[in-house]
């Protein structure tokens, strides 16, 4: 795949490293002449050279050079959110990049990165920190991991807690609405496939795909 | 001294040539393109929430949707209006769209 990384920072040199170590084709796009010369000699993890430009990726002109015209997927990865969103706009109207990524820096703005600013996956790395310590503490309650599509499918786990109305039932006993499912089980440090057969025990960790509006549901049914 | 209207001579109304665009049919994603067609189908929607207004243009060989993000309404985009659409169409799903393209209002 042709990849555009902008965004020359440790997160951007990072993907470059990794994404060019993995075989594709990487260019990496920073205005800053000061990390443009540690950019320069940058090598992926298998020692394949990545393409640097120096320019302001958040101009048509320099995506061009960059090759965004042919690019697969476009990273936005600066340490600005405004940045972030220009070139992702850009990207997806004057390229129609198929996949753009962009990254959340401020968690405030995390709304904005909609496909509305030609964004097709926001990750942001405070929303994550939080998902992980609330996964981390919180045994019985609803943590959402992952939005999909905008916000239209999430993925959320359950640890089922000793109260869950779920425990001892088979997992097509307990009534998921339409537009949930269960996607994996981890019980006792293995990911078990789930069935309809299944039957939940108390500490599992249920892994759920939700759409719509049947959160509430699935809460309701899971965490009681 | 008495000024005098001249009468204007009838300059011969110059005819705008016809633009012309390629064939909506021969539009392939990820090319810049120009189309000229006739709005034939018009949609204000919540995009995630946020207002879009997404539109069908047609011309004799095929439809195309294009898809203007952060306004319900475009003064002058109305059902029958013949448009001017310039831009890099993209791949949504298994049809061609446009995204926030130029655009050019035609005669009606």
């Amino acid at each position: 795949m042709k990849v555009v990384i902008a965004g020359a920072g440790s997160v951007g040199r990072y993907m470059a490293q990794q994404l060019c170590g993995a075989g594709h084709t990487v260019t990496l796009i920073d205005n800053d002449p000061g990390v443009a010369s540690r950019s320069q000699s940058l090598k992926g993890t298998d020692g394949t050279p990545v393409t640097f430009l120096l320019g302001d990726a958040c101009e048509v002109d320099v995506l061009t050079i960059a090759g965004v015209a042919e690019a697969d997927v476009v990273a936005a990865v600066t340490g600005d959110d405004e940045d972030n969103l220009v070139i992702s706009l850009l990207s997806k109207q004057e390229f129609a990049v198929p996949r753009v990524v962009g990254r959340v820096n401020n968690p405030n703005n995390e709304w904005m990165f909609t496909e509305m600013w030609g964004v097709d996956v926001s990750v942001s790395t405070p929303h994550l920190l939080t998902a992980m310590v609330e996964e981390a503490v919180t045994i019985g309650s609803f943590v959402r991991l992952l939005s999909l599509e905008g916000g239209k499918a999430r993925l959320a786990e359950v640890t089922l807690a000793a109260e869950s109305p779920a425990l001892g039932k088979e997992i097509a006993g307990i009534g998921l609405p339409r537009e949930s499912t269960v996607v994996a089980l981890l019980r006792d440090g293995h990911v078990v496939v789930p069935r309809g057969d299944t039957v939940l025990r108390q500490g599992d960790e249920v892994l759920v795909l939700v759409t719509g509006d049947s959160e509430d549901d699935v809460r309701r049914l899971l965490v009681g | 001294m008495a000024l005098r209207f001249r009468r204007q001579e009838t300059v011969p109304e110059i005819e705008a040539p016809e633009p012309s665009g390629t064939p909506i049919a021969a539009v392939r994603p990820r090319e810049q393109v120009t189309v000229v067609g006739k709005v034939t189908r018009m949609r204000a929607k919540p995009s995630s929430g946020l207002p879009a207004l997404s539109i069908t243009i047609t011309d004799a060989s095929g439809t195309v949707n294009v898809v203007w993000t952060g306004r319900r309404s475009i003064g002058g985009i109305a059902l029958g209006r013949k448009v001017v659409i310039s831009g890099v169409p993209r791949l949504n799903g298994d049809r061609v769209e446009f995204l926030n393209p130029v655009y050019t209002l035609l005669e009606a």
